[in-house]
């Protein structure tokens, strides 16, 4: 057990984690050159693309350290966006140490700030790492700074390295088997696996990630999910290396997979603990508290005849993402669908594109909103994640809409810009610290307003140096109010919006504007209202199309004309019809678009 | 057993060459770069028809009517046009009566070749005119001017011809409400038997299309349809299709089988042409190689590409045309030329019925003003 390591990284993306991580696993000899696909690490497809990592994922590594000893180093990934930080807490929960990565031309950015109080929070030894040394903006003593000015970790032992050009590589191998402690634990104690991950695989059904705590497991044990007290006998055990690696058995402080025919992943919740029939532990470990999704969004499909599959692919993606919250809705104008609710905003595009490229089903994706809490005339207090949801204005007492910390750190020059942001979006200040030429701002904003656009805006009202990082931590009594939305004096339910009083009117006008541009002009006129309750704040009407029809056709080729009207009609498939008129999908996201 | 039934046969005859090619032009025409073969070009006009009389064993057919259309077919002589139709009239079984129409650019009109064609056996002419304003003209790319339009028109009213008919568009760049009601007053100031009053239209792959001009507003085009439809009504002008507009009883005879989903052999570059093939219970579609060079040069074996209508683009095609008219037709000609039941379509007819686009009596369906506005939304049903 003294030759285990378990560590994770810590890192910005862009700050070179994966690159790092391939430079390890190459190092160590886990895959040769040929097998050595690019970053490894990042599985799915669209994590590739996105160059991002969603899910945790582990690699063990024997390496050979200048002591002549060979050291079992089990890396655990961690996602790098702000989205995804609940999965950061959970790979650190299995290591003993962490890699801090910091860019040493940028320096130290919000979303590494959190992630390592986490850590250090957790009790984790916190290695800085200078990545991108090679480049000629590096600044090491600059970041070494910060990271102790703003973190408030001694940095004076950081390893600097080129994950790029391979520089420096050994030198971190060698930090980590001399400063992370190995882990503890009692090997013969009854066993103690915490689950870290689960996935399912559509040929070994679940597979899931565990540390093993104390105690040993091996191949053939009867195993029991503490939870919930069901026995599995246990297929396969191993480790990463990181090609999926039969070992027979896992001993304590070890990092690596169980498989035992679990058929669907709440069969393995994340934080459980796996114990042996007969040889149980007294007691669970401590776990983690369940990911609460924060937005919310409507996805419905086009055709109604796609609600089944639509359904199944829902089932399929929450086999691999417990974070995954879905419930039926059923919207007077789209239909039959679901009420999903999502990490953040990321999250709910990954979702969406996943849906749309893996089970190839045409959908409209509603705005999403944050939860809200609503106290009613009768002193009852619901939770409501959907406009349509909002009980009548006579009928509520109170709407109290959450509010995050957000933690922002900039650059100086920036600071002006980003204030103006959070004064633009409801934010009050509550701390602000100069370290450097970097500032850490602390607000208190709704996070209706963080989780919609506000990250974009930040980056490019920062030409791309800010930071956040962000976290709930109450709910808050607010002047909100429903707008709804009126085509043709049907009320479209898909369109209505939960918004702040002050900026109703202001909103109602934009969204009419927009889907006016977005609705096309029919065989009659179109009215567009907003409302609040039955008072209208904002009104356009798409004026009628005075006709549709093509001047000449004189037997010979129809072919071209038919084309067109395929392309017409194929055009229109798309769309909803509410009442007698046709809106195309992009205007049930009108609302995310109103300030660009 | 197979619902379809013969139907009226037309010929249509491409000539493929023009002086030049007008920018909104999307036909198989071709710029005239030296005199035209047309000694070479009947004759390879008679060796295809022939092809298609066997083919289709259609000898001793009864002909319902003939268009000469093009490019420019008044770039042909007198002669030319003599010994073409003298050679389809020796193939078919000639109705006394018959309509000829031949299609007549302003700009290459001859006195005594109108009075050639007329002796040929042409019946009808249509000309060219397009408008009579000289800065719309150049725009359009026309050779013409006002003033030859004009004589075109009076000299197709004395040449011997039945009747005539003028070509006349709205909607051109620049052009207001004024100006499109102006060039219609001075088009039925001619007195034409026959008017295509149509929209300008940009089309795709023609020199508008690849720089599209400025165009007039929906609303004014709106107007311009509105007031122009009345003003044709007032002069005794009955519109009976989208585009087309006659004194009573001089309708288009070859068009209208077109509309009505009739036959038609199409000779000539890049002609189509549609048979009714009852023996086997199929409808063929027919076309011909595009380029006058490779159309010449004989390689008989290229000339054909024979289609089969599927039953599926049957009813679409069928409306496509059919809708187009403003009369009611019967349920029994979808059926005869279709070879489907009207159940096949009864759906769609019922939903267009209750959106006010289609007219159900008596067993017809006729399209309804409404319908004939938005026609493109209406045939999209069929699709």
């Amino acid at each position: 057990m003294k030759h285990i390591r378990n560590f994770s990284i810590i890192a910005h993306i862009d700050h070179g984690k994966s690159t790092l991580s391939d430079r390890l696993i190459q190092h160590c000899g886990g895959l040769s050159d040929r097998e050595m696909e690019a970053q490894v690490l990042d599985n799915m497809d669209l994590e590739k693309e996105r160059g991002i990592t969603i899910k945790a994922q582990s690699v063990t590594l024997d390496y050979k350290a200048k002591d002549g000893e060979v050291y079992q180093l089990n890396f655990i990934d961690t996602p790098g966006h702000v989205d995804f930080s609940y999965e950061v807490s959970r790979s650190l929960a299995s290591c003993e140490g962490a890699l801090l990565v910091v860019d040493a031309g940028q320096g130290v950015e919000a979303q590494t700030v959190a992630n390592c109080y986490t850590a250090i929070e957790m009790d984790l030894e916190v290695l800085p790492i200078l990545n991108k040394i090679d480049l000629p903006q590096a600044d090491p003593d600059r970041v070494c700074e910060e990271i102790e000015d703003i973190i408030g970790i001694d940095a004076t032992g950081a390893v600097a390295c080129s994950a790029k050009t391979g520089i420096g590589i050994e030198d971190v191998l060698e930090c980590i088997v001399e400063n992370i402690p190995a882990p503890e634990g009692e090997p013969n104690d009854h066993l103690q696996a915490l689950i870290i991950d689960s996935w399912f695989d559509n040929y070994q059904g679940v597979v899931s990630l565990v540390r093993v705590m104390n105690g040993e497991v091996k191949k053939g044990d009867k195993m029991v999910v503490m939870s919930t007290g069901q026995t599995h006998i246990i297929d396969k055990v191993g480790i990463f290396t990181p090609k999926q690696t039969e070992t027979g058995i896992l001993r304590t402080g070890e990092v690596g997979f169980i498989i035992a025919g679990i058929k669907e992943i709440h069969g393995a919740p994340v934080g459980d603990t796996i114990t042996i029939h007969k040889k149980e532990a007294a007691q669970p470990l401590a776990g983690f508290k369940k990911a609460q999704p924060q937005v919310y969004a409507g996805i419905f499909p086009i055709s109604s005849d796609d609600y089944e599959s639509f359904r199944d692919a829902l089932n399929k993606l929450s086999l691999n993402d417990a974070s995954l919250f879905f419930e039926p809705e059923n919207s007077s104008a789209l239909g039959f669908g679901f009420r999903i609710g999502f990490l953040g905003m990321l999250h709910m595009e990954i979702i969406q594109e996943r849906l749309a490229r893996e089970y190839d089903l045409d959908l409209i994706t509603t705005a999403p909103t944050v939860n809200y809490e609503v106290e009613t005339t009768k002193g009852e207090v619901i939770s409501v994640d959907n406009p349509a949801d909002l009980p009548p204005v006579n009928e509520i007492s109170e709407i109290r809409e959450p509010i995050v910390q957000a933690n922002i750190l900039v650059p100086q020059e920036h600071l002006g810009n980003v204030i103006t942001l959070c004064i633009e979006k409801r934010g009050v200040q509550k701390d602000i610290i100069y370290h450097g030429n970097q500032v850490a701002v602390t607000y208190e904003l709704p996070m209706a307003e963080v989780v919609m656009d506000f990250f974009d805006k930040l980056k490019s009202t920062s030409r791309g140096y800010a930071s956040l990082d962000y976290h709930f931590i109450r709910f808050e009594a607010s002047d909100m109010v429903r707008a709804d939305v009126m085509i043709n004096g049907d009320r479209v339910d898909a369109l209505a919006m939960i918004t702040h009083r002050s900026n109703s009117v202001a909103r109602g006008r934009m969204l009419v504007e927009k889907l006016k541009e977005l609705i096309h002009r029919q065989m009659f006129d179109i009215a567009i209202q907003a409302a609040i309750g039955n008072n209208v704040i904002a009104r356009t009407t798409v004026k009628q199309l005075r006709k549709n029809v093509t001047a000449k056709c004189y037997g010979g080729d129809v072919s071209r004309k038919k084309k067109l009207l395929q392309k017409q009609k194929e055009g229109k498939k798309r769309m909803k019809q509410v009442g007698n008129v046709e809106v195309p999908q992009e205007a049930f996201l009108a609302v995310l678009k109103l300030e660009n | 057993m197979s619902l379809l039934v013969q139907q009226p046969l037309s010929l249509y005859i491409h000539i493929p060459w023009c002086v030049q090619k007008c920018p909104y032009c999307d036909f198989n025409s071709h710029k005239l770069k030296n005199d035209i073969p047309e000694k070479e070009y009947v004759a390879a006009l008679i060796q295809d028809l022939d092809d298609d009389i066997k083919r289709f064993k259609l000898t001793n057919r009864k002909l319902h009517s003939i268009f000469i259309g093009g490019g420019t077919p008044s770039l042909f002589s007198g002669a030319a046009i003599t010994d073409l139709l003298d050679q389809v009239f020796a193939r078919f079984d000639k109705k006394e009566d018959i309509e000829v129409t031949l299609e007549a650019n302003p700009g290459t009109v001859e006195a005594d070749k109108f009075e050639a064609f007329a002796q040929a056996g042409v019946s009808r002419l249509s000309i060219g005119v397009q408008s009579f304003e000289s800065d719309k003209l150049i725009k359009l790319g026309r050779i013409h001017d006002n003033e030859q339009a004009i004589r075109a028109a009076q000299l197709a009213k004395t040449c011997g011809v039945k009747s005539f008919n003028l070509d006349l568009m709205h909607g051109l760049p620049n052009q207001g409400i004024a100006n499109a009601l102006d060039d219609l007053k001075q088009a039925i100031a001619l007195k034409p038997d026959h008017l295509s009053w149509y929209q300008l239209t940009i089309e795709p792959n023609t020199a508008f299309g690849s720089k599209p001009p400025k165009l007039p507003e929906d609303e004014t085009l709106w107007d311009i349809q509105e007031q122009g439809i009345k003003l044709l009504s007032r002069a005794g002008y009955q519109q009976y299709e989208i585009s087309a507009y006659s004194q009573p009883n001089v309708q288009s005879m070859h068009n209208l089988n077109y509309w009505r989903f009739g036959d038609y052999l199409g000779i000539g570059c890049g002609a189509h042409g549609k048979l009714t093939d009852v023996a086997n219970n199929t409808i063929h579609r027919t076309v011909k190689v595009k380029h006058p060079k490779g159309y010449l040069e004989k390689n008989r074996a290229a000339l054909y590409q024979v289609n089969s209508v599927t039953a599926q683009e049957l009813p679409f095609e069928f409306m496509m045309n059919q809708l187009r008219l403003r009369e009611a037709f019967p349920i029994e000609r979808f059926e005869h030329t279709t070879g489907l039941p009207l159940a096949t379509v009864e759906t769609q007819l019922l939903l267009a019925k209750n959106k006010g686009l289609l007219h159900a009596h008596n067993n017809t369906w006729q399209v309804t003003p409404l319908g004939h506005r938005y026609l493109n939304d209406l045939l999209e049903m069929f699709l």
